[in-house]
């Protein structure tokens, strides 16, 4: 014990006295660190946590691979080892004290570095001390048990200076210390996950960024662990006292016993591909975290006020302030400034009713049908215009909750999602109407995806908490006998209804109904949906059931954009297609495949057209004397339906409703606020407040004035992010 | 214990090449034991056998009693060593480096002491970087003693050293010799084992050709002494005495100084005096120049030390 103490100090004291250790531990990093914070403007807020997890691997590489590996080579060169040799005392001691004293100063970088990132960078403190702690302890002693293994298996100060420089450089520019992974080629991301400073740099991004824990990291700490394990008993094996005792070639390769368990968890992910996601995820977190001012402005708040010229500062991801007039001095406050003179600030939008994986419309490419690609293409489209949230009322459950995850944790941008997954409704209801056309191999497990016909009150109960199990936001109910003319429907069993509504309500679900009529509404109420979707577009809906609607804070989601798609499509026309929003955001593919059929008149079915129409005009009447009684109102497009385009119908929403006599002012309520309030979201979306999500619209003109204005997209701002739109549809 | 460095029948190969080819030797309690030879005689590779730090290939070694390859903690806990070109670090102070050398060992002998009596107290503060040849010479002989090792083996201790600081190394080890400390002294340098030295062990291409007091070997080798003298009156013109044993005679020009080569000495000593007694001659000076542990050498081994 005396001897490791006395080695312990004696490296402490050498250590302490050597200028270029002291150069690569301490103030080599701190360089990048400085350069990287201003380099990137991620000098403000959280951004600059991403640089003190790259630096601080940068210090452990330095650390470790020089520190302990060229230390050790130049000690066996210099015939130093050799005077130990001739002392009773084994390898044992001089490694482990050399573990111990070079973690040990290396402490004190972290330490400086929070503290600089804190106080100068305003970085907020990291919660989870301990983690990053033994993050630190890992990464060091990991590192320095590679240097030990390289000096080890080298036989000059030249051999050892190549082995050693080549890992280090590959691990600072492949592996996310220097560059962002994120913003590196796939295949460089992939060759990064066979790199123990891989899984150091996301490890600590995550720790400061997500308040990970190294719980979080698994697996990685398990490679580190095994690493440090290996390293240090190899270095024991194959340790050498003096220069002239050489090391056979082959034993070189025990080099890559120590990289084993990386390799190992390198092919692992590599073959997974889950990794190119969280670097995504981690550089998403980098783009949120800017500071800038929205200034001189109208905001519409979201509580039906508008401050006629403000200015709000976003910060971290947040609404950080709001103030009349310009605001403060962007340079004091260190904020990039967006100009907002002549345009209306708006919360995001938010859509309740869309249908995520058709395409909208009628493709020439089978591949536009496949629920893997126009899922992410709808969210996509859906951010694109400015739709910050959406909630998929019906869609596959598997599909539209890995999207929905995906952008919850960053690594997808698209608006977020809010599922119900499948929907209930009667064996042969509406909804399930098309699994008929389903080859019958795979009907079972599409009709799984999409939707529950439960036959008895236990089983309806059943299926609604397996849903919730299963991670739903709500869930979606369709009670709609049809109009006749190859559109009648069975209707689902009020009892049923009920048991699910009642289930829904205990397991915390809103429950969002499809209706067809004053009956179907009637019932709907009744049993205690949270929303009517559509409401009746073929009876006026009575007095009394308004009444009751506003009494139980009923929400109404009239949906006419579909209503109004329809009557176009069964009447052959496409005007739709013509809109500039519509035009940025639906795949070439998709735009031509329907212009040509609409256009054909292979669809055009002038009794339904009518009908139709005449659904536009009941669907206006109601929503207005709706709005009159006072009904909470929210806002949905049922896009994915033909003609139906996310995004740009919820837009097309709003116009229909301006002209159905709905004031601008509440229209824009209904898609914002109320919206978030159905999602039960309204306290991190829907208005701007302080300390809200930072989820805004920018439009050129005032909606208040001409509706058509928030279809003049100026800047579309996700948790913080300024979304370069153009970019959502790359890849 | 009577031997307690204990040498049988060594054998050491390097892959193909025998470096040491069946060596014996015994070196006694307190006694300085040189081992003498040319460079890749296998004298560096002996002692590193000893010193528990190399395995060998045959034969049998006893240091203290132990056996350096079964038990070498035993061995390096107990012995001190001086080895030839190695290290410390540069930024180490001395004071440190007795410090850290210290703690490697179950016991140790007063530090400070150690350095004051080496010369190097006013240097303890001293980095590593910052001392000169000669006193880096004596660290190491510092923390050879620092164990009070009651073995030390000196590789080639004044190796590379100018001839100030060779004699002062010269001095330590003569004082230790005074202590009693049985000493193993690898040496090229023959001054250094005339000096030095009890006993001497001739060591070349891996066998060792002779073994005694440098005295012994000079005389068991067949080198002839040198008998100078004077006398008075000068030698007759047509005197030309012979001596006993005596080899060669050369009488200068002044026919007073007269030299004489002879293999014994002293015979020839005692006939010449005899002889110049009984002739009337009186010897007024006398020089005798005995040969040298290198002519002994150059005469065993073929070859100079120097090479």
């Amino acid at each position: 014990m005396r001897a490791y103490i006395a080695l312990f100090r004696s490296n402490m004291q050498l250590t302490l006295r050597d200028r270029s250790v002291l150069f690569f531990n301490y103030l080599f990093p701190f360089i990048f660190f400085f350069a990287f914070a201003e380099l990137f403007h991620a000098g403000t807020g959280a951004g600059i946590a991403y640089f003190v997890g790259t630096v601080l691997t940068m210090g452990i590489l330095g650390n470790g691979l020089f520190g302990a590996g060229m230390r050790s080579v130049q000690d066996r060169e210099a015939n130093i080892l050799r005077r130990f040799k001739v002392t009773p005392i084994s390898p044992l001691p001089i490694l482990v004290a050399a573990m111990v004293s070079g973690w040990l100063l290396y402490l004190p970088v972290p330490a400086v570095l929070i503290a600089i990132a804190h106080f100068q960078y305003a970085m907020p403190l990291p919660h989870n001390w301990i983690s990053l702690f033994v993050m630190v302890t890992l990464g060091v002693c990991a590192l320095r048990a590679l240097g030990l293994i390289l000096a080890a298996v080298t036989n000059t100060m030249q051999e050892a200076m190549i082995a050693i420089q080549v890992l280090y450089m590959m691990m600072l520019f492949l592996s996310g210390a220097t560059i962002p992974s994120a913003i590196l080629p796939k295949w460089a991301q992939t060759v990064a996950e066979f790199m123990p400073a891989a899984y150091l740099v996301s490890g600590f991004q995550g720790i400061f960024f997500r308040d990970q824990t190294i719980l979080d990291s698994g697996p990685a700490v398990g490679a580190l662990v095994l690493s440090i394990v290996l390293g240090m008993f190899l270095a024991m094996q194959l340790f050498r006292w003096e220069k002239e005792e050489k090391i056979q070639p082959r034993k070189k390769l025990w080099v890559l016993a120590v990289l084993g368990p990386f390799l190992a968890m390198g092919c692992y992910r590599a073959y997974s591909k889950e990794h190119i996601g969280q670097n995504e995820a981690l550089f998403r977190d980098l783009q949120r975290s800017g500071t800038f001012l929205i200034r001189n402005t109208r905001i519409f708040v979201g509580d039906g006020s508008v401050i006629e010229n403000g200015s709000v500062l976003v910060r971290d991801g947040k609404i950080d302030e709001i103030f009349q007039g310009a605001g403060p001095d962007p340079d004091r406050i260190r904020a990039e400034v967006v100009e907002g003179a002549g345009k209306t600030l708006l919360p995001g939008l938010v859509d309740v009713h869309v249908h995520l994986s058709s395409p909208g419309g009628i493709s020439t490419s089978t591949g536009d049908y496949d629920v893997k690609k126009s899922i992410p293409h709808s969210a996509a489209a859906l951010l694109y215009s400015g739709v910050i949230a959406a909630r998929s009322t019906g869609d596959g459950l598997d599909d539209s909750r890995t999207v929905r995850d995906q952008i919850a944790n960053g690594s997808k941008l698209g608006a977020q999602l809010f599922i119900c997954g499948p929907m209930f409704t009667a064996e042969g209801g509406h909804g399930a109407e098309f699994i008929q056309n389903v080859p019958a191999g795979v009907r079972e497990m599409v009709k799984a995806q999409i939707v529950r016909t439960p036959k008895t009150p236990e089983e309806a109960r059943r299926q609604v908490r397996e849903l919730q199990a299963a991670g739903v936001d709500g869930i979606k109910a369709i009670l709609e006998a049809g109009w006749g003319a190859g559109m009648l429907y069975d209707r689902l069993d009020l009892l049923l209804v009920r048991s699910v509504a009642e289930e829904a309500r205990a397991q915390k679900l809103p429950l969002a109904t499809h209706t067809g009529d004053a009956r179907d509404v009637t019932d709907a109420v009744e049993v205690g949906s949270t929303s009517i979707e559509h409401g009746s577009w073929r009876d006026e809906l009575p007095d009394t059931l308004l009444e009751r609607m506003v009494r139980q804070g009923v929400y109404l989601d009239p949906t006419m954009a579909v209503a109004e798609a329809y009557a176009q499509f069964f009447a052959g026309k496409a005007d739709t297609l013509n809109n500039s929003l519509v035009q940025q955001v639906v795949l070439g593919t998709v735009l031509q495949g329907t212009r040509d059929f609409v256009t054909s008149g292979k669809g055009a079915d002038a009794g339904k057209a009518a009908l139709f129409r005449a659904a536009l005009e009941r669907g206006r009447s109601n929503l207005l004397r709706a709005w009159k009684a006072g009904v909470p109102l929210v806002m949905g497009s049922d896009s994915g339906n033909p003609l139906v385009f996310p995004g740009p119908s919820l837009h097309r929403e709003l116009q229909l409703w301006v002209q159905a006599g709905i004031p601008a002012p509440a229209a824009l309520m209904a898609a914002t606020a109320n919206g978030a309030k159905l999602l039960r979201a309204q306290d991190r979306f829907g208005s701007i407040r302080k300390g809200m999500e930072a989820d805004l619209l920018l439009v050129d003109g005032n909606p208040l004035e001409d509706i058509s204005a928030t279809e003049r997209i100026s800047l579309v701002v996700f948790k913080g992010e300024r979304i370069r739109r153009a970019g959502l549809f790359e890849k | 214990m009577d031997h307690p460095i204990q040498v049988e029948a060594l054998r050491k190969n390097y892959a193909a090449f025998p470096a040491v080819k069946g060596i014996d030797f015994e070196v006694r309690a307190g006694e300085v034991f040189g081992l003498l030879g040319p460079n890749g005689a296998g004298k560096t590779t002996t002692v590193e056998i000893l010193e528990g730090l190399r395995a060998r290939t045959g034969g049998r070694v006893s240091v203290l009693g132990f056996d350096p390859e079964a038990q070498p903690s035993e061995v390096k806990d107990r012995v001190g060593v001086c080895l030839q070109s190695t290290r410390l670090p540069e930024k180490m102070k001395v004071r440190e480096a007795m410090a850290l050398f210290s703690s490697f060992y179950t016991r140790t002998i007063d530090s400070p002491e150690l350095l004051k009596r080496l010369q190097l107290w006013e240097k303890r503060e001293s980095l590593y970087s910052q001392l000169s040849g000669g006193q880096k010479q004596r660290l190491a002989l510092a923390l050879a003693l620092l164990n009070d090792p009651q073995v030390l083996f000196l590789d080639e201790p004044s190796a590379g050293l100018d001839p100030q600081a060779r004699l002062e190394i010269h001095e330590l080890v003569q004082d230790l010799r005074r202590e009693q400390r049985t000493t193993l002294l690898t040496t090229h340098y023959i001054e250094e084992a005339e000096k030095l030295c009890d006993r001497v062990a001739i060591i070349d291409e891996g066998r060792i050709i002779a073994m005694g007091t440098p005295r012994e070997i000079q005389e068991r080798t067949l080198a002839t002494s040198t008998i100078e003298i004077e006398c008075a009156p000068p030698l007759a013109a047509d005197q030309a005495p012979a001596w006993a044993e005596a080899e060669k005679i050369v009488v200068d020009a002044s026919r007073s100084r007269i030299a004489v080569t002879s293999r014994r000495p002293a015979r020839t000593i005692v006939d010449m005096v005899e002889w110049m007694r009984a002739n009337g001659m009186e010897l007024v000076d006398i020089h005798i120049k005995r040969p040298t542990l290198e002519e002994a050498f150059i005469e065993l081994t073929g070859k100079s030390l120097r090479e």
